[in-house]
């Protein structure tokens, strides 16, 4: 929950800040905007747990110090890390500084400085995991990352199976639950959510040699070099060591990094400052992303006709329940009722998914979304039911009556044959929209539809093709809905001149 | 064979009904006459079970329906009652999602248990009966007032009850319609039907009915072989009513 509202703010952060800032920044100094994501952002940047309202890490203060070689004001600029290339793009900000790697997908869209830190990655098991030393023993497991990471597009090249995160949180606490067999991310995420965890522990030594840069819009190169002469800089004099010590992530191959930018002043020679590392590429292809794409298409239908039944059994029971319980029940299914409608089913679905767990019942993603948005929509459903069921005169409850019929018999074989049909369009149209709902699973990490598009789409910076390719998918799933929906209203209304014309004819 | 005796219903403060008692022979009509508001329709609904007396009792052939029965008791003698006495609504109530042919069996099947096939040949010599053979798979909506009114006779005829209400079977019917139901409800008596029929029109009872009742102001004002009635009623207020009705 704390991470919607930390969401919002995000959203709104960039212009709150720039109306406060407007009329201060005119005769200040330049400011240098950095976008980074903060939630389950530490050790980079993250909301100081003892002050929510400020933001710490290790990026922050490096940007400062960054900043202040530059003669600039540093100015955060909270965003997500998904859209991170496409919000630098739109100039929500100057630079890109959280862990960025330089790979050659993104070398197409914008430009990289000079590498600022070395970082591993690390594999993280629970602590009684016995089948799992490496990354090697992983092949039929699966395994938790942040989507779109060195981490992720390692195994995407190994053929592991992963599934992505928004964030290190969510995937730590699916590995502790057993959602998951191991999770692998850089060290520094590693060390800050799992190192201490007591029912974590990590398999075998970091693997892989990867930099984080920081990421400028193409034609920025006057700030490139800047920001580069700023590296060099905090490097030199010893700042960047003081503060990656502070957060107890100097190692040898930091030293090894910065020795080049060191000796440099040392020497008064010049000397490469390249040094070794590995850069992971996705490599993207466009079949495999329309298989991916299917895929997610099949979970999103899944999805929608697992919750559809749910919705219908539950929400039926509920409107029964509702107008004709005995009063404690009725009390019951109004509270129901009004909670799952007065709530937004994004909290729901968090709760059932984050909060159950901590009751001992931990579903896995999609059975989630399919149980969270059944519940959701059962109780709109019970509302169409009772509508329809009151739209019934109560004549014909007295007619079956009157023939001898049980109460149950004529509810039953009377009433509600002829509610239903009262009900099916809403119900339709209720479907059709619960389809396009069930998008609020990538809160969970469910691989639907529109959680794939928003991966691949981030991956490959491909947001149009592949926009229009899920826009196809979803139509051609929903379109055929919103037909029946249509012809079963006009059904409705002309359903006694065409069954006339039908027993005319069978007569 | 109905008996009613004492009767009173009270809603809330209101005494819809108050002192009813009257008898009804087999195989013979009553028919139920008054003004608007004068307890008609409820008389019809507590000699069914659908309202509750809350005085004396009704008592059909051997299920006796008195004031002050408890819940369960009451809900049993009911289910017994429905079983030999059907009803006809003044607004009829088909049900809409059957044809005719299934409005008519529904119940001999679902509640009697009868053989889908035996209650299929009962309702079509009933439709024929009343001169509805065609009629068997079409939709109540596509009927005339007419025709749907003699399905629901026959939706209640199916039942095989020992006496049979009507609610008002005319006003929805032109003059000529009205008589041709008058015949149609003689040829059941004379196979032994008990029929209890309220009605505004004097003409339909007249031609329809053995005995007579007249209600006003929810009490029994006179109750009499039709005939006395018509010609020499005793009550004042009874004389008043026949002389505005004509
Ligand atoms: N549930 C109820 N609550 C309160 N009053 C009622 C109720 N049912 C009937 N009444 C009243 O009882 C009186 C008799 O009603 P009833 O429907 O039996 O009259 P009726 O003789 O059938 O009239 P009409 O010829 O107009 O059909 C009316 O004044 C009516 O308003
Ligand atoms: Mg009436």
């Amino acid at each position: 929950m704390g991470k919607i509202v930390l969401r919002q703010l995000k959203r709104a952060a960039p212009l709150i800040f720039f109306l406060l800032s407007t009329p201060f920044a005119v005769h200040a100094q330049e400011v240098l905007r950095w976008g980074a994501d903060p939630s389950g952002g530490a050790p980079y940047v993250f909301a100081d747990p003892a002050h929510p309202d400020r933001y710490v890490g290790y990026e922050k203060e490096m940007v400062e110090a960054l900043a202040a070689a530059m003669n600039r004001r540093a100015e955060f600029v909270p965003t997500d890390w998904e859209t991170i290339v496409t919000s630098l793009q739109r100039g929500e900000f100057d630079v890109i500084v959280n862990g960025l790697e330089p790979t050659e997908d993104r070398a197409r869209f914008i430009l990289f400085s000079k590498p600022y830190y070395i970082f591993k990655l690390q594999l993280t098991v629970r602590k009684n995991e016995a089948r799992i030393r490496s990354l090697e023993d992983c092949h039929s497991r699966t395994v938790g990352t942040l989507s779109n990471t060195a981490a992720s597009r390692l195994m995407a090249k190994e053929g592991i199976p992963f599934k992505g995160y928004a964030d290190p949180v969510g995937a730590y606490k699916d590995l502790e639950l057993g959602r998951i067999d191991a999770v692998l991310m850089d060290v520094p995420m590693e060390m800050y959510y799992a190192r201490d965890n007591p029912r974590l522990r990590p398999a075998g030594d970091p693997v892989h040699r990867g930099a984080y840069v920081v990421g400028l819009r193409k034609g920025d190169e006057a700030l490139k070099a800047e920001v580069d002469a700023a590296i060099d800089r905090v490097m030199r004099d010893g700042t960047l060591e003081r503060i990656l010590r502070k957060w107890s992530l100097w190692d040898d191959a930091q030293a090894e990094l910065q020795a080049a930018a060191r000796t440099d002043v040392a020497a008064g020679e010049k000397k490469p400052d390249e040094v070794a590392y590995e850069i992971t590429s996705s490599s993207f292809n466009w079949r495999e992303a329309l298989l991916r794409l299917t895929r997610a298409a099949l979970v999103t239908v899944l999805l929608s006709f697992g919750a559809m039944w749910i919705a219908v059994t539950l929400g039926l029971a509920l409107a029964i329940g509702q107008s004709r319980g005995p009063a404690w029940l009725q009390l019951l299914c109004t509270a129901y009722i009004e909670f799952f409608r007065g709530t937004p089913v994004l909290v729901q679905l968090l709760f059932l998914y984050f909060g159950l767990p901590r009751l001992g019942l931990a579903m896995p993603g999609w059975l989630t979304a399919l149980v969270g948005l059944g519940l959701n929509y059962a109780a709109y459903e019970s509302q169409v039911y009772r509508a329809a069921l009151e739209a019934i005169p109560r004549g014909q409850l007295e007619a079956a009556y009157s023939l001898g019929m049980s109460p149950l018999l004529a509810f039953r074989r009377i009433i509600l044959p002829q509610a239903f049909r009262i009900a099916i369009p809403p119900m339709t149209n209720d479907f059709v929209s619960l389809f396009k709902d069930t998008s609020v699973a990538f809160a969970i990490s469910v691989w639907e539809l529109a959680t794939a598009y928003r991966e691949l789409a981030n991956a490959s910076g491909e947001f149009l093709l592949l926009g229009l390719l899920v826009s196809a998918f979803y139509l051609l799933m929903s379109l055929p809905l919103a037909h029946l929906a249509r012809r079963l209203e006009k059904r409705m209304q002309h359903g006694r001149a065409i069954r006339a014309v039908e027993s005319e004819v069978a007569a | 064979m109905i008996r009613v005796e004492g009767l009173g219903k009270s809603v809330g403060g209101a005494r819809i009904l108050r002192g009813v008692s009257f008898r009804v022979e087999p195989r013979t009509v009553l028919g139920i006459m008054g003004a608007s508001g004068s307890g008609k329709t409820t008389l019809l609904r507590c000699l069914n079970g659908l309202e509750r007396v809350t005085e004396g009792a009704v008592e059909c052939e051997d299920v006796r329906l008195e004031a002050g029965l408890a819940e369960k008791e009451y809900q049993r003698r009911v289910k017994h009652l429905r079983r030999r006495v059907g009803m006809v609504f003044q607004h009829l109530y088909l049900f809409p999602h059957l044809s005719v042919l299934a409005n008519i069996t529904e119940a001999p099947v679902q509640v009697l248990k009868k053989p889908r096939a035996e209650a299929e040949q009962l309702a079509h010599e009933l439709l024929e009966a009343v001169g509805l053979k065609q009629a068997a798979p079409r939709y109540p909506e596509s009927l005339s007032g007419g025709e749907q009114q003699r399905v629901a006779i026959v939706r209640a005829l199916a039942m095989r009850p020992e006496v049979l209400l009507f609610d008002e079977p005319t006003s929805a019917l032109d003059p000529r319609r009205s008589f041709e139901l008058v015949a149609v409800l003689r040829r059941f008596v004379g196979q032994g039907q008990t029929m209890v029929i309220v009605s505004h029109s004097i003409k339909f009872l007249e031609g329809v009915a053995d005995f007579l009742l007249y209600m006003e102001g929810g009490e029994a004002v006179e109750f009499g072989a039709k005939e006395r009635v018509l010609r020499e009623p005793r009550d004042p207020r009874t004389r008043d009513f026949l002389r505005q009705t004509d």
